[in-house]
């Protein structure tokens, strides 16, 4: 029976190898950066798995767990990336933000409770939740990018690519959610706090991807955007469990004890 | 300003008037009531709506306004408002955001520019992927919107006496329906139950933040809870409580009313037994037992939390149709003449043992089309997720 006490185990390993990876890109060793990260993804998932068999039910519920998917999907998302565009710094990007969700799994643990209530028993809830986590990934990359590219005037279009991409899982993810609402609440859409902040982060990737298309040279602007959405993104992610008019008024609220 | 070519100023400038604009009429009209665009109203007004964008889009060459409004000079600043906007409703949190006057102009504006963009898309063959994303979003929005006014939601408590035919709405009228449902039985499946230690004085579960548990399973017989050792040696899933002048008792008994108990011995640092004892969460019938562990401490079983919720109903319509033993469980509605119902409630005074159950019927008839346009959008996303890299190689 694996437990979260066991989770350092399988998350130094992977961090190692991940930090490896990263310098190996950094290295131009190519072979070597995608094994070192791949065999760290394999082994932080081994430890996802393992949980999803000893809670009896996947690990999707607490904002820990939401976080160890994260993690997990930061890294395979470096490595997707890195294989297809080669682009160096991915993987340092990808392991440095996985190591910080890592470490506040370790420090800040949340509640790490077997049960699952009967409105997440379903079908709809792991590919909402996974593919969420996923999109979430990508738009923080995405968002170091932005950075990046203030800070240094790049270019977007590493971040553009990403945005695509996530923001196409984000509305299959969003409306995974509204077809299960149905079956599970008895309508699609509520305007519960957390279907308004998605509404929100939807809305404002979707004039990211709009003002790009326009003004492609903007890219400043286009930056700023992107940090702007990424923000909006926290508050519908975790930031709603500390705004007061929200407190008790969302259905989206599971981790309470 | 508003000399051509427009550019974001006059798409900012539009969405801040329709902003002012729906402010003022909510001040003067107050909310919008959409219940007065039922059927036929909604889709006369649907209809207009279609066959003036489609108007509009046919006088394209003449007009430079619509021109401008099929353009990312007008859409990147509805969008970026109305998101702005929706975050402000985040902010505050009021759930009638569909009758707030700037909140709906604003999105008839996104809407109106996403419909006209949509024919632009399918006049000028573009994309699969843009055009069925921009038709999704039009679809789902009009119709869940104007739709929404023909949805009917009710509350309907059965119970195994007899079948019950009518149901409450929001506002508390009773409505008689074609449809009557009558109660055979409702269960609660529920988690094994836990034991935790709760601090006396504040009644909350330690360690504090991230309190720790013992699952009574099957399995189950000894465990830690921060430095008390406890062993279990009997549990009772269903109990009574026997007391006599000086203990109290629990023996199995699996009727109406039991709870869930178990006899535990609790040591610390592997020395004899401090605590003797049994420990129950209680019932309506029985009152809940804990263990007091020292004068800080006490051992507490608390509610058992649920696993299912199942109502067993026989179902009548007046058609004719005759359902007997169906389920109605939470994620998994009952679909029939159109109705969905929904396990909603039970007596929580009685928990796992109450008669009646309470469920939510809920007729949509617009729902098909909001669907459509729901699947329209997915399918976008996903041609867009494939698309992707190939269209911005071209590029």
């Amino acid at each position: 029976m694996i437990t979260w006490s066991d989770f350092i185990y399988f998350a130094l390993p992977s961090v190692l190898l991940w930090i490896g990876g990263a310098l190996a890109s950094f290295r131009q060793r190519r072979a070597l950066a995608l094994g070192f990260s791949a065999i760290g993804l394999v082994v932080f998932s081994a430890f996802i798995a393992l949980l999803w068999t000893s809670l009896e039910r996947p690990p999707l519920r607490t904002m820990g767990e939401t976080r160890l998917w994260y993690s997990a999907f930061l890294s395979l998302a470096g490595i997707v990336i890195y294989s297809r565009w080669r682009y160096r710094w991915v993987l340092s990007f990808s392991t440095v933000l996985s190591i910080v969700f890592i470490c506040v799994n370790i420090f800040k643990p949340e509640i790490h409770n077997k049960t699952l209530m009967p409105a997440l028993q379903s079908p709809w809830f792991a590919p909402h939740v996974i593919i969420y986590m996923f999109c979430y990934a990508l738009f923080g990359v995405a968002t170091l990018i932005a950075i990046y590219t203030l800070v240094k005037r790049g270019t977007l279009e590493a971040a553009d690519n990403m945005v695509y991409v996530g923001l196409s899982m984000m509305t299959v993810a969003m409306l995974f959610g509204a077809l299960w609402a149905k079956e599970a609440w008895g309508h699609y859409w509520a305007w519960d706090p957390k279907e308004t902040w998605a509404a929100a982060t939807w809305l404002l990737y979707l004039s990211y991807i709009h003002q790009r298309l326009a003004r492609p040279k903007q890219t400043r602007i286009a930056a700023w955007l992107l940090i702007v959405c990424f923000c909006c993104l926290q508050m519908c992610w975790w930031g709603i469990n500390y705004l007061p008019t929200a407190q008790g008024n969302s259905v989206h609220t599971y981790n309470i004890n | 300003m508003w000399h051509q070519p427009w550019t974001y100023k006059e798409g900012i400038a539009v969405a801040a008037g329709l902003i002012v604009v729906g402010l003022l009429l909510q001040f003067c009209v107050g909310s919008i009531n959409w219940d007065l665009v039922e059927w036929p109203v909604n889709i006369i007004m649907l209809c207009c709506y279609v066959a003036t964008l489609a108007t509009a889009f046919s006088l394209r060459k003449k007009s430079y306004v619509i021109r401008w409004c099929m353009s990312y000079n007008a859409a990147v600043p509805a969008l970026l408002i109305s998101g702005i906007a929706t975050v402000g409703y985040g902010i505050t949190c009021i759930r009638e955001t569909l009758s707030f006057w700037p909140f709906v102009l604003l999105y008839v504006w996104l809407t109106t520019i996403a419909g006209l963009s949509c024919i632009k898309l399918i006049a000028e063959r573009r994309s699969l992927g843009a055009i069925l994303c921009h038709a999704g979003f039009f679809l789902a929005v009009t119709c869940a919107t104007l739709g929404s006014a023909d949805m009917q939601k009710l509350r309907m408590q059965i119970s195994s006496d007899s079948p019950e035919w009518r149901a409450l709405d929001d506002a508390g009228n009773i409505h008689e329906l074609d449809i009557a449902l009558e109660l055979n039985h409702f269960t609660i499946d529920e988690y094994p139950p836990k034991l935790v230690v709760i601090d006396n004085a504040t009644g909350k579960a330690l360690p504090q933040g991230k309190s720790e548990s013992i699952v009574l399973e099957d399995s189950v017989t000894e465990g830690q809870l921060l430095d008390y050792q406890i062993k279990v040696s009997h549990v009772y899933d269903y109990a009574a409580q026997v007391s006599s002048p000086d203990s109290v008792n629990y023996v199995a008994w699996a009727y109406n009313g039991a709870t869930s108990a178990a006899l535990v011995e609790v040591s610390k640092n592997g020395k004899s037994p401090i605590a003797v004892g049994w420990v129950s969460n209680g019932s309506y019938m029985f009152p809940y037992k804990a263990l007091r562990l020292s004068a800080n401490h006490s051992l507490v079983m608390p509610e058992r939390d649920p696993k299912r919720y199942v109502s067993n109903v026989n179902v009548y319509t007046k058609s004719g149709i005759k359902k007997e033993g169906v389920e109605i469980e939470v994620n998994k509605p009952l679909k029939i003449e159109g109705w969905n119902i929904y396990q909603l409630s039970y007596d929580e005074r009685m928990g796992r043992w109450s008669s009646t159950s309470v469920v939510e019927l809920v007729n949509d008839p617009w729902l098909p089309a909001v669907y459509v346009g729901i699947y329209m959008l997915l399918a976008g996303a996903v041609v867009m997720f494939f698309t992707i890299n190939h269209k911005r190689k071209q590029q």
